[in-house]
């Protein structure tokens, strides 16, 4: 109870009184007493954060330093051999360059997507709500049940997609098993995966856009064109900027898609980084290759990142 | 208050009910074993899928109603390249297993490891087991230095399949039994040409294993010190005479628009093989393994099947075989060693490798399997069926037929399959291999560095 008090105390506005040594006192003990809280409180989360993560992670570069043996040791120490070997090899080169596409491709196409069926959603028509949910729905789809969903939609010879080609007396295409066209398949599949999210977010935006200002456009007799650039865009920034990083990083992390569909092939087409380190460390029991992978795929997503916060940021208006 | 309480007994129910249906099971373990307290239990890891593992679980209830000293405990681990890193993570836990199922991939690794015991050992001290009866181009596969490493269990070779429907269509005269690089090019272009170009002669997949394969047949090697046998390798040599015939051979059927190309991957193969089914594709080599599937898949067509193609002009050196072998772990006590030892000698048995055969398509590794009721039976039905089987036999095993003998097989297929897409695009052949030859080569000294073995 007494602790609690000086909580309370430390609160109020500074008064001369403070200088007093007394006062210093009491508040040192209160600044100790408030740390001892901040540890009971933290204590808990910092404890499995340093455990399933700051160890890990801290073991994942302590790893990356060194050579793995073919039973699965590190045995030998090569400071940044890993790294430069990654660097200098084609087919590491090669994923690093699919990634990018992949990224970029997932994050704009889900970002405009998302926008357009938000906005889209926002109009008070019949059966709206009804448009919503659909919209919406795949957040509730798992990976794998999606995974099969479309490779089913890209089966080369009894699926959908080519059957409307043969219908349409359209060339027939090997979606999923194509190396030109898989990276494309695999894009489309996220995209669809992630614009559930994407839509919910930014159409919960779209709703607390305030009324008055369209009305004022409508007044000025601005098209709406102009207005969804100019008024409704600065407005969602904020979501659109959280929307915009959130996808960003799950592309890059997209793993299960890859792996159901494609498994990186053909030809390593779809052979992602994080699908890369996976093989690289389950398959070929690389460990310290893989680390060193994993190593450089987190300094790209934060220098991405950073990147983003520091030029995006910028144009948003809170 | 009635509410606080009634989510108390609510929690208490649900806690209650975890624990009983978490027991469930433990208990049912006990009950199993209680029935049979002096059996010593053999715990054996799979990556056996559809027919095969039907047929394995039933060899294992078979064995364990045959005797009652032993009780086989058979648990499916997944693909093979992911159980390998179990086994060895597991090694000297109390989770690993007493036997397993390993490829042939993961032979260097192992015997590095040093976490098996020698089924040499095994054969030495059993004189009423003659080792003899088992191929011997299949044990030299999973052999160093004379040593049995580990039983060969589920074995196929490639072979080169055709259509013989379609070339009877077509009146071209089949390839012969035992064809080379020319005498496919022939069947292969007459198909293009007399079908008016709408069958696509040939295919290989983009498939590292299919590369080492034609370099075995060639009796040239894929890395140095004659594949790993006589030395640790220390260089990839890619490069070779017979695999520039290889190469040469394919681009000549790239060129000549006899070629079509699949790509690399599961995804690959299905498409091959559904060409080929449909009578659009007239000529692919692939595991001797896929025979029981296209046999289903022909109905009313002819399958050909003949051996592996060789170089024009040269004799064939003979081809690998491909699948996996049993190890037995040396972590575990001999009495579960010796188990483990009795098992294997049960599925190796020639009854049981026709059965095998029969129902997986596998090839039966025991010599006298050819003379059970089984087998015979079935070549009388499908002659095709024969041939895979003739060509293990006629192998004689050295070392540039019996597999490479080096750590990250893995890598290696991936570097060569990368190598092929580029040579079937058309890229130079002796450029495109340096460049696999190079990787490879940074992969072999990077591991003999971690291995301790140079500097």
């Amino acid at each position: 109870m007494d602790e609690s008090k000086n909580i309370i105390h430390e609160t109020r506005i500074p008064t001369l009184a403070e200088n007093t040594g007394l006062f210093k006192k009491t508040k040192m003990r209160a600044q100790r007493t408030n740390r001892r809280y901040a540890l009971l409180f933290l204590g808990p989360s910092i404890l499995l954060l340093a455990v399933f993560i700051f160890y890990p992670m801290l073991k994942t570069i302590y790893l990356s330093l060194f050579l793995t043996n073919g039973s699965g040791h590190n045995t030998v120490f090569a400071g940044l051999g890993n790294y430069a070997a990654l660097l200098s090899s084609p087919g590491y080169l090669a994923s690093l360059m699919s990634t990018l596409i992949y990224v970029v491709g997932v994050w704009a196409l889900t970002l405009a997507l998302g926008l357009i069926l938000a906005n889209a959603a926002s109009v008070k028509v019949r059966a709206s709500s009804f448009f919503r949910t659909i919209f919406s729905s795949t957040m509730g789809v798992s990976i794998s049940v999606s995974a099969i969903f479309w490779l089913f939609i890209f089966n080369p010879s009894i699926g959908i997609l080519n059957q409307i080609a043969a219908f349409l007396h359209l060339p027939l295409l090997n979606w999923a098993t194509d190396p030109n066209l898989a990276m494309i398949s695999v894009i489309i599949s996220t995209v669809w995966m992630n614009l559930g999210f994407a839509f919910l977010v930014l159409f919960s935006a779209f709703q607390s856009l305030p009324l008055s200002l369209y009305e004022e456009t409508a007044i000025e007799g601005v098209g709406p064109v102009y207005r969804f650039f100019h008024v409704t865009i600065p407005l969602i920034s904020p979501t659109l900027f959280f929307v915009s990083i959130i996808t960003f990083i799950e592309a890059f992390k997209s793993f299960g898609l890859i792996d159901l569909m494609t498994a990186g092939g053909p030809n390593n087409a779809t052979n992602l980084l994080v699908y890369h380190i996976y093989q690289n460390a389950f398959l070929n029991g690389n460990y310290s290759q893989a680390s060193a992978e994993s190593v450089i795929l987190t300094i790209i997503i934060a220098l991405l990142t950073f990147l983003q916060f520091r030029y995006l940021e910028r144009k948003v208006s809170y | 208050m009635t509410s606080h309480r009634s989510i108390s007994r609510f929690l208490i129910l649900i806690s209650v009910s975890f624990l009983v249906t978490a027991g469930l099971p433990f208990t049912a373990c006990r009950f199993a074993q209680a029935a049979n307290p002096k059996r010593i239990k053999i715990v054996f890891w799979n990556e056996m899928t559809g027919p095969a593992q039907a047929q394995l679980t039933q060899f294992v209830q078979k064995f364990n109603h045959s005797q009652s000293k032993y009780e086989v405990e058979s648990h499916f681990q997944g693909s093979y390249e992911e159980a390998v890193q179990k086994i060895l993570n597991t090694h000297g836990s109390n989770a690993s297993p007493a036997l397993f199922q390993s490829a042939d991939i993961s032979v260097s690794q192992l015997y590095h490891s040093g976490y098996i015991t020698k089924i040499q050992k095994f054969i030495d001290q059993d004189k009423q087991f003659n080792i003899n009866k088992i191929s011997p181009v299949a044990r030299s596969f999973y052999s160093q230095k004379g040593q049995l490493l580990g039983m060969p269990f589920n074995s196929s070779q490639p072979v080169l399949y055709y259509n013989a429907s379609l070339l009877k269509k077509y009146k071209i005269t089949p390839p012969p039994l035992d064809p080379t690089y020319a005498d496919v090019t022939r069947v292969a272009t007459q198909l293009y040409q007399r079908s008016g170009k709408k069958v696509k002669g040939m295919t290989m997949e983009v498939y590292g294993w299919l590369f080492d394969q034609l370099v075995a047949n060639s009796g040239h090697y894929s890395v140095n010190n004659e594949n790993g046998r006589i030395a640790t390798p220390s260089k990839a040599t890619f490069i070779n005479p017979g695999s520039i015939a290889a190469m040469k051979w394919v681009q000549d059927n790239i060129k000549k628009g006899n070629f079509i190309n699949y790509g690399s991957g599961g995804n690959a193969s299905a498409n091959e093989i559904a060409a080929f089914l449909s009578g659009k594709l007239g000529i692919f080599m692939e595991s001797s393994a896929e025979i029981g599937q296209l046999t289903l898949g022909m109905k009313n067509q002819k399958l050909g099947v003949s051996y592996y193609p060789h170089q024009t002009g040269k004799k064939a050196n003979g081809v690998a075989i491909g699948g996996a072998a049993l190890w037995i772990g040396n972590d575990k006590p001999a009495a579960v060693q010796q188990g483990a030892w009795t098992f294997i000698k049960y599925l190796e048995s020639a009854q049981n490798q026709a059965d095998w055969q029969k129902a997986t398509g596998y090839l039966a590794l025991n010599r006298d399997a050819k003379k059970t009721k089984t087998l015979q039976k079935l070549y009388q039905q499908n002659p095709a069926l024969k041939v895979p089987s003739d060509q293990l036999a006629r192998t004689v095993a050295n070392n540039a037929n019996s597999g490479i003998f080096v750590e990250g097989i893995v890598q290696e297929r991936i570097i060569l399959n990368t190598a092929l897409d580029q040579i079937y695009s058309r890229s130079n052949i002796h450029t495109t291999l340096q460049q696999a030859e190079k990787a490879m080569n940074t992969y072999i000294s990077n591991n003999n560095r971690a291995n301790g073995w140079s500097n």
